[in-house]
């Protein structure tokens, strides 16, 4: 059996093949920057919420002498990309680029939109989000070259996520369709938030409470260990729309019989069944990496630790799951970023979170009002997914070979 | 002292220990060898409990191993295994002092008997204290197991094939370096391995196993000149015999008197040792000098040869 393991660990490249590949990746960059900048709407205008929108160039959506500014650090950063090999100039190039346009994007609305129209609408489009992600991937490929250690990369992390929000308390956005969405709901989102937290984080914990020990009896009783991992596995591969519909069953006859349920709010709709259904997902993970961990702890180690007259419960608590830790870790880093995405499905069932406002968006065949939802979401997994890598790098600390 | 009274294993139909009684005397060293999957491991792992016997018992001097709780049991007898086990996240100062710790003892007197282990097996505390195991090297390593076993003073040492994974060379020393530690210490010590030549090296007695039976317990001389059963020749190594009789004798057995040229051998050194320097320098006899290189007499390599002869 294998413990699962995240697909999303950067690759670590040998320096040897470093020289092509960074080229290779240099190049890309520089094309989606050209695309980008001559081919690709900047903004998009529409005249409400609602109905189709027209494109805007770069040097239609911004006055022209920040247009060009724009255009010439962008192309600055590709000519970067396609020469420089030293990452900290790149890296240094590609966080200059997405300063420049973030800040540039929050003045297009002030620029397209004529003085005094409140209805109007003006979003990123392609090309702004065309650069973002050429500047991105130059950053993720420098940082990943630069072999930052656990706490670099926390920081690095701290100080996009405080730029960030500055960038966002400052008002500099707030012309932008987006931050408009969220005016017009902001009690909202921040409930959303919490409980998209909640669902996500809540589960995460049970699931871990729940997991570890039953983990831990798995590894102690091999017999149990099958039958345990396939039913588990099992629950693994029923869709979530199927397992909320399982859920609502028994959870609405548990609310109708037991007035306590009910009254803590459990019903066959809503955050319950959401709640159940990403805990039993997150199961399979932290049992099998809480086996798997345990399991690869060297024969010999835990013989000596035996016959040096460890008890049970010393052994288990100062040897096995020490040693075990890093691979319970991965597990759980699975989990949390598996939990941040599927909590968007619970708002299907009345569940809410994040994917409240993705659903209503689809509904209303408003983007923007999807990406209220959605950006979030992938920032919060993506922040997740950083600090829990960084974590299991401190983990693996010492003894690591 | 250890006594093993009718000690048997079986698992299931199969038995693996089969009906074995011997006595270790204190301080000195038995030594197990045998084919493998003769029950040499499973033998030693039921003296500290790890493997719990099917009949008979074990006497540590004179008390029944199951009178003793497992886990105090075990904290009395040092044990030391093939790859040494060593926790990996903990350093060399934390492994040194586990059992120490799991006895309570408080933290100075944990951190003077690690720094006693570790002169003692001549790492330099600076350098070694706070590192991993995976920092060290095999040999290095091997020292660290062997200090951690004798951490907490135990009076019995169970060795079970501890120098397997060394090369010769620092086989050797580690070799050397246990003999002098044991006998600075007294301990008593069980080791199992599959080198005959260390075997004969180490062992004040050797136990001979196959097939789950005790063949023949004996100094390692009765081995040679009286080996019990067939077996127990092969497995000894007949082309081998004269020459680690030879080892086993000093010069003080065979010295002679009268005078004699050339580069004189000290009194302690083996016969075997003294006969290689005969052959060596091509003379029929050497001087023999004491530790103060006072000539004593001389050592022929007639008298030598004597003593590898078959008795008679
Ligand atoms: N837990 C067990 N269950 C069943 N059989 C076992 C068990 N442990 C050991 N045996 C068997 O007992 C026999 C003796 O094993 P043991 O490990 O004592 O041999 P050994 O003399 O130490 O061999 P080696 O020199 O290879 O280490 C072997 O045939 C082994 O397969
Ligand atoms: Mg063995």
């Amino acid at each position: 059996m294998n413990a699962i393991s995240p697909h999303t660990s950067a690759p670590r490249v040998a320096s040897a093949g470093a020289a092509v590949s960074l080229d290779r990746l240099g190049g890309v960059v520089a094309v989606l920057i050209g695309v980008a900048l001559f081919v690709a709407p900047f903004v998009t205008y529409r005249a409400n919420r609602i109905v189709a929108g027209e494109a805007r160039m770069l040097l239609d959506a911004l006055p022209m002498a920040m247009a060009v500014g724009v255009m010439s650090v962008a192309l600055g950063v590709a000519l970067v990309a396609a020469t420089i090999r030293q990452p900290i100039l790149r890296l240094s190039a590609a966080a200059l680029g997405l300063a420049v346009i973030f800040l540039a994007v929050g003045r297009a609305p002030g620029f397209v939109t004529p003085p005094g129209n409140t209805f109007a609408r003006v979003s990123p489009a392609f090309g702004f989000w065309l650069l973002t992600l050429a500047f991105a991937l130059l950053v993720a490929d420098s940082i990943t070259r630069l072999r930052l250690g656990p706490f670099a990369r926390l920081a690095a992390l701290a100080v996009a996520a405080a730029a960030m929000a500055m960038l966002l308390l400052s008002g500099a956005w707030d012309g932008l369709s987006l931050l408009k969405e969220y005016a017009t709901r902001a009690d909202s989102f921040w409930r959303e938030a919490r409980q998209h937290l909640f669902l996500a984080l809540g589960s995460l914990a049970a699931a871990t409470l729940v997991g570890l020990p039953l983990g831990m009896v798995c590894y102690r009783v091999p017999r149990i260990k099958t039958a345990i991992l396939q039913v588990l596995n099992i629950i693994q591969t029923i869709p979530s729309i199927a397992l909320f519909g399982i859920l609502m069953v028994p959870l609405s006859i548990l609310s109708a019989k037991v007035p306590l349920a009910a009254a803590l709010g459990i019903h066959g709709i809503g955050a319950a069944p959401a709640f159940v259904a990403l805990f039993l997902y997150s199961l399979l993970p932290v049992v099998a990496n809480t086996v798997v961990g345990l399991e690869q702890v060297p024969a010999s180690v835990v013989d000596a630790a035996r016959g040096m007259g460890l008890s049970k419960r010393q052994r288990l608590f100062q040897v096995e799951l020490p040693l075990a830790f890093p691979i319970i870790l991965t597990g759980i880093r699975i989990v949390l970023v598996q939990n941040l995405g599927l909590a968007t499905v619970a708002a299907l069932i009345g569940g809410g979170g994040f994917g409240t406002f993705v659903f209503q968006g689809i509904g209303q065949t408003a983007i923007d009002l999807v990406l209220l939802g959605a950006i979030p979401t992938v920032a919060l997994s993506f922040m997740a997914a950083v600090i829990l890598d960084a974590a299991i790098d401190l983990a693996r600390g010492p003894s690591r070979d | 002292m250890i006594e093993i009274e009718h000690l048997t294993k079986r698992f299931g139909e199969t038995i693996v220990v089969d009906d074995v009684s011997l006595t270790v005397d204190e301080g000195t060293i038995a030594v197990f060898v045998g084919t493998s999957g003769a029950g040499k491991s499973t033998l030693l792992r039921m003296i500290n409990r790890l493997i719990e016997p099917s009949s008979g018992r074990v006497l540590i001097d004179g008390q029944d191993t199951m009178a003793i709780p497992e886990d105090d049991l075990r904290h009395r007898i040092g044990y030391v295994i093939q790859g040494y086990g060593l926790f990996p996240h903990r350093t060399v100062i934390e492994n040194i002092a586990t059992v120490p710790r799991l006895l309570g003892w408080d933290a100075k007197r944990i951190a003077a008997r690690v720094e006693e282990l570790l002169d003692l097996f001549q790492l330099d505390s600076a350098e070694f204290a706070a590192k991993y195991p995976h920092e060290l090297s095999g040999g290095q390593q091997q020292r660290v197991g062997v200090a951690r076993a004798l951490a907490a003073k135990p009076a019995l040492l169970l060795m079970d094939e501890p120098f397997g994974a060394l090369d010769p060379v620092i086989r050797h020393k580690a070799q050397e370096d246990l003999l002098a530690i044991q006998r600075r210490l007294g301990t008593t010590i069980m080791l199992v391995t599959h080198d005959m030549d260390e075997a004969f090296h180490l062992g004040d007695r050797i136990a001979v196993m196959d097939q789950a039976r005790l063949l023949q317990y004996a100094t390692p001389a009765e081995l040679l000149t009286r080996p019990a059963e067939e077996f127990v020749e092969r497995l000894v190594g007949t082309a081998e015999r004269p020459f680690r009789l030879l080892s086993l004798a000093r010069v003080k057995d065979a010295i002679e008197p009268g005078p004699s040229q050339g580069e004189p051998l000290p009194v302690s050194a083996t016969l075997r040792e003294a006969l290689s320097q005969l052959v060596w320098t091509g003379r029929e006899s050497l001087p023999v000098t004491d530790a103060s290189g006072a000539i004593l007499g001389r050592i022929s390599i007639d008298g030598i040869l004597a003593h590898g002869r078959q008795p008679a």
